[in-house]
């Protein structure tokens, strides 16, 4: 039996499909989290006589009128793909909306149980609801629901009425206000949606009682004033992200990285021993160097991540993200995007993928496309070790690094916003309308089973991939071209070394033209990840973050000498590495949201000449600052930003002509 | 006739017309229960957004569209 669960935005689905399923698909407190389809079989506990079920969330809805492309996924689905139940959600604190879609989804014929979400916050607002009186007037089930709660959720009770009314085969009976699946035309069509609210409202007066009229300024409309105020708003959006990056790479997260550091440290020793000394050397250094070492340089972060994952959630579960949209709006609408582009930007900041896919819940194709160019540039998750690293080395674990890369990356998103709506020449503007949820106090629980979710994906992902890139970089880096084991004092005859030596001449000018740091550039675009890693084996340093031991050596100096490259040079790596174009998988996901290769192409172009140009300008005004002089390859640097910049320049010339010629052609023709 | 953008706050109003080309964010205020002779509040005006109450659910509206909705 296939369950379709349909409903509103942000009225509960994913966390349903979530407690019904046992799976743990991504939630958050606002509008448009969930952009595609998801299937799961129901869970045992919930499913005593072993049925065959199939539970798909869909995207959130208002209507069966697609506003957005993540809506029509939704529409389509329930009417070509014969679900044989649909379960609509139901936001309880919202029934004079949400009924709206729920009478165009009773008349598809299909079998429906209405199952009203979040009851326990109609509860506490002192609002009730007549469950019979609803249920005769819809002619279905409806059953309420806290999916939240883990016991007395009504889910079992739900999952009854469906499976009752999905073998009946009765055919639903619809209140009959028609247009759903006829071909109207749009006056007939307006005419038809006005009876459905009228419908809808005189259920609404019936069924419900509320104590406190919704229009009335509540507490959460205060708090909104200041938390979205026009000045206060960007000073708290950056206090708040300084704590995260505070509590996860200056206070809570090095804790968890000794203590996880120091077991990483033990297997080292561990397998050195047990390989002991008649190993071949060229074996032991692979295993040991390149594996052990690469990977654990990796997976030594991870406790600092996850604890910045976990801030980040406790944040999206509040409700706070969709504050930070109607902040921002007023500056990504002067560059041409809207707040709508700071959701896909903030899912980013865990893992460029799902940001890029996010871009579908904006209307306009321009602003879809360049958000999707741009969500790339925050810093995500893979990026968080790069960051880490270089603070932890150069700048003495300083939570400022981080916090200012994450707003340096929202500067660099609008800086580029308003060169792309140069060179496409579309002014266009458009309407930015977003449902605000309500503020809640963010559980503890949700947030640590995502961040155990991410923490599984973060683990696989080092087993995997990194494990073979570095396995793969080791290899390069120990035999020359004619197969012969590298000398250790001529690391520069290596395979790896030769291949990464003509790309490192081009970042002379940006301070690290070193091909360690070339190599491991080039492996950043595998996973970001692999940036850590392949210096990791490119150095041999086993751990960057083991602070016991850098306190021994006088503080994180040592690692910097092995570096080779001032703190400023690596400043300028690090802006190169956040801001060059994502991973591939990102990229991918770029191509099938921006549906265009000549869109594609040029946004991995774009963002190669920005990581350049910006790790240009860290390193030579970053060198002159420091020591009074421009730094190494200056006048080659300036020539390859002078040809980006007058080509970019070129682009934007060009666009805003075609803008002027049609906005001519349009005046000739009026 | 005025446009939103000019209202109190805190003051029911019936909306009137939404005066825009763009066919779709008229059809999709409609489906959010925007429409003439339905009611709408402005809660407060934050940033360069307004915060308003359509139904029982609270969007926030940039000035265009709050200018668009004539009440």
């Amino acid at each position: 039996m296939k369950i379709a669960l349909a409903g509103n935005p942000n009225s509960g689905k994913t966390t349903l499909f979530n407690a019904i399923t046992g799976k743990i698909e991504h939630v958050g407190n606002w509008a448009g989290v969930t952009v595609e389809k998801k299937e799961g079989d129901v869970k045992q506990s919930l499913n005593p006589r072993n049925e065959d079920l199939i539970v798909v969330d869909l995207p959130g809805a208002y209507s069966m009128s697609p506003y957005t492309s993540e809506e029509s996924i939704t529409r389509d689905f329930v009417q070509n793909e014969n679900p044989d139940v649909i379960l609509n959600i139901v936001d309880s604190t919202n029934l004079s909306r949400s009924l709206f879609f729920t009478t165009q989804l009773l008349e598809l014929g299909i079998p429906v149980v209405v199952a009203l979400n979040k009851s326990d916050l109609t509860d506490k607002k002192g609002n009730t609801i007549d469950i019979p009186a609803l249920s005769d007037a819809l002619k279905c089930p409806v059953i309420q629901t806290i999916s939240t709660k883990t016991a007395n959720n009504g889910l079992l009770e739900l999952l009854n009425a469906v499976i009752t009314l999905g073998k009946s085969n009765k055919k639903q009976n619809s209140p009959n206000i028609g247009g759903v699946k006829k071909a109207l035309t749009k006056e007939e069509f307006e005419k038809v949606d006005k009876k459905r609210y009228a419908f809808v409202n005189n259920i609404v007066t019936e069924v419900e009682r509320r104590k406190v009229s919704s229009e009335k300024q509540t507490m959460q409309d205060r708090v909104d004033r200041i938390i979205a105020h026009k000045w206060l708003g960007i000073p708290i959006f950056a206090v708040i992200i300084w704590l995260v990056f505070s509590i996860s790479q200056s206070w809570v997260g090095p804790l968890f990285a000794d203590i996880f550091v120091g077991w990483i440290d033990l297997l080292y020793e561990g397998v050195a021993s047990l390989l002991g000394e008649n190993v071949n050397p060229v074996v032991g250094a692979l295993l040991l160097d390149g594996i052990i070492g690469g990977v654990g340089a990796v997976i030594g972060f991870l406790p600092l991540i996850m604890v910045l994952f976990f801030c980040l959630a406790l944040l999206e579960d509040s409700g706070y993200m969709a504050r930070v949209a109607i902040v921002l709006d007023r500056f990504f609408k002067k560059v041409g995007l809207s707040g709508r582009s700071i959701i896909p930007m903030i899912i980013g900041t865990g893992c460029g993928i799902p940001g890029v896919m996010a871009t579908r819940t904006i209307k306009n194709e321009r602003q879809r496309r360049t958000t999707a160019m741009l969500t790339p540039f925050m810093p995500c998750g893979a990026k968080l070790p790069i960051i880490a690293l270089f603070a932890g080395v150069f700048f003495n674990d300083n939570s400022w690094v981080g916090t200012s890369m994450y707003f340096l990356g929202i500067v660099v998103i609008i800086i580029s916003a308003l060169i792309i709506r140069k060179i496409t020449g579309d002014y266009s503007r458009s309407y930015f309308i977003m449902e605000l949820p309500e503020y809640r106090w963010p559980s503890i629980k949700r947030a640590s089973i995502s961040v155990l979710m991410r923490a599984k994906g973060f683990i696989i992902k080092a087993g995997t991939i990194i494990l073979v890139c570095n396995a793969v970089v080791q290899i390069l880096q120990t035999f020359d071209w004619q197969l012969q084991v590298v000398a250790e004092t001529a690391p520069e005859t290596s395979i790896l070394a030769s291949i990464a030596s003509p790309l490192a001449i081009l970042f002379i000018p940006l301070g690290f033209g070193l091909w360690q740091f070339a190599a491991a550039a080039v492996t950043g675009f595998i996973a970001k990840e692999n940036v850590v890693g392949t210096l990791a084996v490119c150095f041999s340093i086993t751990n960057f973050i083991d602070v016991e031991e850098l306190a021994l050596v006088g503080g994180s100096a040592e690692v910097s000498t092995i570096f080779g490259i001032s703190a400023v040079a690596a400043l300028a790596y690090l802006v190169f590495n956040l801001f060059t174009p994502p991973c591939f998988a990102a990229i991918g996901a770029m191509r099938s949201e921006m549906e265009s290769p000549k869109w594609l192409w040029g946004a991995v172009g774009f963002q190669l000449c920005m990581g350049y140009v910006l790790a240009f300008l860290v390193y030579q005004i970053g060198t002159l600052i420091t020591t009074g002089t421009f730094g190494t390859g200056f006048i080659g640097g300036l020539i390859a930003v002078a040809i980006i910049v007058a080509s970019v320049g070129y682009f934007m010339r060009k666009g805003s002509k075609g803008t002027q010629i049609s906005a001519e052609m349009k005046s000739v023709k009026v | 006739m005025m446009s939103l953008a000019r209202g109190k706050l805190n003051t029911p109003y019936t909306v009137n017309r939404v005066n825009t080309d763009h066919e779709d964010i008229r059809e999709f205020l409609f489906t959010l229960g925007c429409y003439p002779g339905e009611k709408v509040t402005i809660i407060s005006k934050l940033a360069s957004n307004y915060i308003i109450n359509i139904k029982d659910a609270r969007y926030s509206i940039d000035e265009d569209l709050a200018n668009a909705i004539l009440v």
